[in-house]
């Protein structure tokens, strides 16, 4: 007698290849055969056994085989699992399905076969990727070690396969002829039953005996749990697990802030927790929840669904209600001492971070007042000085020194210092290059003198004003000028698509009445008494420029002339170079070349981006990289996020439509005199409600889909209140990754084990 | 040891060879038996067997009319109904569906209608589906005539013979199959011919009592106290036929098909057995292969189990010594003291013969009984024995 038994995973076709196995051996030869499956509830996926025996006489046997003259292993992965290789005869032989050197298993058994049946069948179209239908390669494969017919066999597939006879019969061909292996198989069917009857195992029976009174007493199973005594996680062969992926809205944020944990903590109105989480990137979140463009809300995918998450309203909120526990001066406790020039929200970030970390920090701010473009170029009716003021007096409890009025250059202080942070922001208006620029006023400048000083620049009712650009500055001056009783148009040379503006804020410059003409740009400029004459050109929109914009092009003859009281310039800024003694230093993130006696950095608005928050995220930066330096530890900048959820993860099925909640913001139809703020912030029950509107993704919320839907009650919830899987009893379905309404799960080839 | 094996496979006239599950066969025996009527619904093991007949009724290979039922009660009052209108029946079950058909298997029995069901065995609770023959022993009092086949041949067979018993003596009989290792295992069938079938069991004879549209009447009225025993005295003196009968069908069918089956079969039972195995079912194949390395021990299949064959079983026993000792091997649990087999087998030598017996519990909810534990039954059978035993407790 030959016995045979075969390892697989439903799904793999095993049973059907046993049944077509022992048809195809009855038509060898004069033969008694059996075949039958050792399953219970199947599935795709888990270990499975089947049995063959061959005999020339009546089969005197109908348990499973234990011990088989040849063990056939259809899917390699089970060889860790199962004990695969357990009671094969002396002598016996092995035959595996994989890729791999049959040396990776020579010390399993004497006579090793392996044969590439999954790229066999993969090839032949048989089966899936993830679940390749393996069963005719097998068949063939097996016909080769016991000197089968494959005429027979080709036949006997054909007409017994449930689907695809060509395919199957043609796997099972290839799989006879890509056999690899040791020696020669001894199994040859007629040879062999010719040679062997049925043997006897000798067992004893008094050993056995023996041996299972030495077993620890019987212990009864509980009635009402007859599944705690099958462990069903082996039939796993893809592993759900939870996993906290990355949000957009975090991922997008340039100051690095954990937007979604902060929006979950607000929504549940732990609101001094909430502050505390955006403090560990962001000591402006009153700032920036006002004037940040919100690069969060741009990259939520609640956006996909119905409307962004008002992320900006909530951190306002927060910024302005909430402080974090007060911050007391750490211990000095490095030596080194640590300048930065410039006291903008980059230095102040900077400052920050490397004070907490126990450095001695000197901020030198050439203005009386410390906040840098937040101070002097963003306008009162947008940032309120008292915001500002009470989230730099938290820098200055936490330690940091800042002198005021201390217009500095390296060259003046490095003597005194370990390293240098060089952020003096871009305060310099660009020039447009056209006759009589004189005449034109610098926008960035008109916003300092009348926040600063409360120098309207001749700016008085009823005049009107001409502003060239289409950045936040060219709409600050315009609103401002209107505030100032004036009639304020812009002027900008591409379209309202192109403009480098936040959005609301044109939106709310054109509500407030202020006028935008597109595709045109001044030429020259005459004084005339006390009127500009301003010449224009329309422009029309060429070919896509290095930026992607559509580059401006004169349109030929569109000349055209204003008259107006002034013209203000808002065409982009540059940085000072007084603090490089006036040498034209290219400014960039982080160590900079610049010849010193100490290592200077740099970082901020001079360095990259041009909004507050990326100057935030440059400040935590290069105090990172500071502190690296200064302590001789590697420090690399943080490269591409992994794995950021997208809307397509998201199951929205499970979420309600909810409208955003909406700051309100003040309409009126006179501006004049009238400074306050126009974005009116939100009520605590509103945070609490535009809170819940988060969809966590990637973020398991304890909704409790996957312990609804899991078929096998594999998940429960932990001591500590978590979502949990139980490994040893799940099955490896899904359901509960396909039903996680937010992707906070994933769903890989990889083992997992109870914590 | 010998290490030569020459083929003694026999060969059958007027029959084709196929490999095929149990379950194939029993679908297969009932094309060939011609069966009319299938009322189905699924439950594993059992299936394979209605969906085969699906396959062959739909594909026009056999004629029937095959009804998809909501349920097993359903079925088997369907089964009821045709079986009252004349039409020969076949169906199959298991387990709970079994134990849901409970009620309408007194009804079919006492009304005395003939039809032949399939029944792979599986326990209860707790909850499994493997092989034990707990569910259909329950049914044991329901009425029905219980054969055990031990391979797919024997099955085929059975039903075959078990439609002429049945329609003989209007009792209907359940033909139990082991779940998985003789519903899901393939192995060398003898079909016989379609002609060869007809020759043995003719079409159905109707008696002019069934029921009729044309001419309506009420069946399974109330039954007053004075006539009540009367019906269960007929029915006392069909079933007391069942076992001579079994005995007489199954030698015509040895004389027509070349194989022969009784209502039990004794391997190696002689004066000279000292231990002798009573089994049921597949258990039986691997005790055979086992007691051929220990001559003093003898196998008693039970083939027929209700009615218990008393009387063939004391014909086989004649020759043994007193002090044989007889093991019951249980894949049953009834709840009881003792299984059903040693439960029947009391009753059986009461008054006849004394023999030492002791009871084994093996093979529960489909566990295994390779030859192993068969050596191991034997080993206490011969080692100062308790009255009962559970054997693989490990």
């Amino acid at each position: 007698m030959i016995e045979i038994r075969g390892h697989a995973r439903g799904g793999q076709g095993m049973v059907t290849a046993f049944d077509i196995l022992a048809k195809i051996f009855s038509k060898l030869g004069d033969y008694q055969v059996q075949s039958f499956p050792a399953f219970g509830v199947e599935r795709t996926g888990a270990p499975i056994q089947a049995f063959l025996r061959i005999a020339k006489g009546e089969i005197l046997n109908r348990s499973n085989v234990y011990h088989p003259h040849l063990v056939v292993v259809f899917d390699e992965t089970l060889i860790d699992l199962v004990p695969v290789f357990d009671g094969l005869r002396k002598g016996g032989t092995v035959l595996l399905n994989t890729e791999k050197s049959i040396n990776h298993f020579k010390k399993n058994a004497d006579s090793i076969f392996t044969v590439p049946a999954t790229k066999i069948s993969i090839e032949k179209g048989l089966g899936s990727k993830s679940l390749p239908i393996v069963n005719a390669s097998m068949i063939g494969a097996i016909m080769r070690l016991i000197d089968g017919d494959m005429e027979i066999a080709q036949k006997v597939i054909s007409e017994n396969v449930p689907a695809k006879p060509k395919a199957n019969s043609e796997a099972s061909v290839l799989a006879f002829e890509n056999v690899v292996g040791f020696g020669e198989s001894e199994l040859k069917t007629k040879e062999f039953l010719d040679a062997h009857s049925a043997e006897k195992i000798d067992y004893n029976i008094e050993e056995l005996f023996r041996k299972q009174k030495d077993k620890t007493e019987y212990k009864n199973p509980i009635w009402s749990q007859p599944m705690s005594l099958n462990k069903t996680g082996n039939w796993r062969v893809l592993t759900p697990e939870y996993d906290k992926k990355t949000a957009p809205c975090s991922s997008n944020c340039p100051a690095g802030t954990d937007v979604r944990e902060f929006i979950k903590l607000a929504g549940e109105g732990k609101f001094h927790e909430a502050v505390e989480i955006i403090y560990e990137h962001n000591p402006f979140p009153a700032v920036c929840g006002r004037v940040c463009p919100h690069f969060c809300e741009q990259a939520c995918n609640r956006s996909d669904f119905d409307e962004s998450v008002n992320i900006g309203g909530i951190e306002r909120f927060l910024g302005d209600k909430f402080s974090p526990e007060k911050p007391i001066a750490k211990p000095i406790t490095k030596l080194q001492k640590i300048a930065v020039i410039g006291g903008g929200p980059a230095g102040l970030t900077a400052a920050l971070r490397l004070r907490e970390n126990g450095y001695n920090v000197t901020v030198f701010e050439a203005l009386e007042k410390a906040g840098g473009m937040m101070r002097t170029g963003i306008p009162s009716f947008r940032l309120p000085n008292n915001a500002l003021d009470s989230e730099i007096k938290r820098i200055e409890d936490a330690g940091v020194e800042i002198l005021l009025n201390n217009k500095t250059k390296i060259s003046e202080i490095e003597k005194d210092f370990d390293a240098i942070i060089v952020s003096v922001g871009s305060h310099i208006g660009s020039k447009m290059n056209i006759e009589n620029e004189k005449f034109v006023v610098d926008g960035i400048k008109f916003l300092y003198d009348f926040k600063i000083k409360n120098d309207r620049n001749n700016v008085n009712k009823d005049d009107k004003v001409a502003i060239i650009g289409g950045g936040n500055t060219a709409i600050d001056v315009a609103r401002t000028s209107l505030r100032l009783g004036a009639i304020p148009t812009i002027y900008y040379r591409r379209t309202e698509n192109e403009m480098p503006a936040i959005a609301h804020e044109v939106e709310e410059a054109l509500a407030e009445g202020i006028k935008i003409e597109f595709l045109t740009t001044p030429t020259g400029l005459q004084k005339n008494d006390d009127l500009l004459n301003l010449k224009m050109i329309k422009m029309e929109l060429g070919e896509p420029d290095e930026s992607g914009r559509r580059k401006p092009i004169v349109v030929d003859g569109s000349d055209y002339q204003l008259q107006v009281n002034h013209v203000i310039a808002a065409i982009g800024q540059k940085s000072d170079m007084f603090v490089f003694d006036n040498q034209q230093i290219k400014a960039k993130q982080g160590k900079i070349e610049f010849s010193s006696s100490k290592p200077i950095f740099s970082a901020g608005d001079m360095a990259w981006g041009g909004t507050v928050t990326e100057a935030i995220g440059s400040g935590n930066k290069v105090a990172a990289e500071v502190h690296a330096f200064l302590q001789k530890i590697p420090y690399q900048q943080e490269t591409s996020v992994p794995n950021v959820v997208v809307p397509v993860d998201l199951n929205f099925t499970y979420y309600l439509k909810t409208p955003r909640i909406h700051n309100q913001i003040t309409h009126k139809t006179d501006f004049t005199e009238n400074f306050d703020e126009v974005v009116q912030g939100l009520s605590d029950e509103q945070i609490l409600a535009e809170g819940s509107r988060c969809l966590h993704c990637g973020d398991c919320f304890s909704c409790g889909n996957c312990f609804n839907y899991c078929p096998d009650a594999a998940i429960h919830v932990d001591d500590n209140g978590r979502l949990r899987i139980d490994y040893d009893y799940c099955k490896g379905c899904g359901i509960c990754v396909q039903e996680c309404p937010c992707s906070a799960m994933t769903f890989e080839m990889k083992e997992a084990e109870n914590e | 040891m010998n290490n030569t094996e020459t083929s003694t496979k026999k060969k059958y006239p007027r029959h084709t060879e196929k490999v095929m599950k149990g379950n194939f066969a029993a679908a297969e025996a009932a094309k060939i038996c011609k069966a009319g009527f299938i009322p189905a619904y699924p439950i594993t093991p059992q299936t394979t067997i209605v969906e085969e007949l699906a396959e062959k009724v739909g594909s026009g290979e056999m004629d029937a009319a095959y009804v998809n039922m909501d349920s097993e009660h359903s079925v088997f009052a369907a089964a009821m109904g045709s079986a009252l209108a004349g039409e020969r029946v076949f169906t199959a079950t298991s387990g709970q569906g079994l134990f849901y058909a409970h009620e309408v298997l007194h009804a079919i029995a006492h009304f005395r209608l003939p039809m032949v069901v399939c029944n792979v065995g599986r326990p209860s609770i707790p909850w499994n589906i493997w092989s034990d023959q707990s569910d259909s022993l329950s049914q044991r009092d329901t009425g029905w005539i219980q054969f055990y086949g031990e391979s797919s041949q024997e099955v085929l067979d059975t039903i075959i013979q078990s439609y002429i018993l049945s329609e003989k003596l209007e009792i209907p009989v359940f033909v139990v199959l082991d779940a998985f290792y003789q519903s899901h295992t393939s192995e060398n069938v003898w079909i016989p011919d379609q002609d060869l079938v007809n020759e043995f069991l003719p079409p159905k004879q109707l008696k002019g009592t069934e029921i009729n549209p044309d001419k309506p009447i009420a069946v399974g009225g109330l039954v007053q106290p004075e006539h009540y025993g009367k019906f269960n005295y007929d029915f006392w003196i069909d079933i007391n036929r069942v076992e001579n009968l079994t005995n007489q069908i199954g030698e015509d069918f040895y004389q027509k098909f070349g194989r022969k089956y009784q209502a039990v079969e004794a391997i190696n039972i002689n004066k000279d057995t000292k231990i002798i195995l009573v089994t049921i079912s597949s258990i039986t194949t691997t005790a055979k292969g086992v007691i051929q390395h220990h001559p003093e021990v003898g196998i008693l299949k039970i083939r027929l189990f209700h009615p218990f064959p008393k009387n063939s079983i004391l014909e086989a026993l004649k020759d043994v010594a007193n002090d044989t000792l007889l093991v019951a091997i249980e894949r049953n649990f009834m709840g009881d003291k003792v299984g059903a087999m040693m439960q029947e087998l009391r009753e059986a030598f009461y008054g006849e013969r004394y023999f030492k017996m002791i009871d084994v519990f093996t093979g529960q909810g489909g566990k295994d009984v390779p030859p192993i534990t068969i050596e191991k039954i034997i080993y206490k059978a011969k080692n100062n024995p308790e009255d009962v035993i559970w054997i693989d407790m490990e």
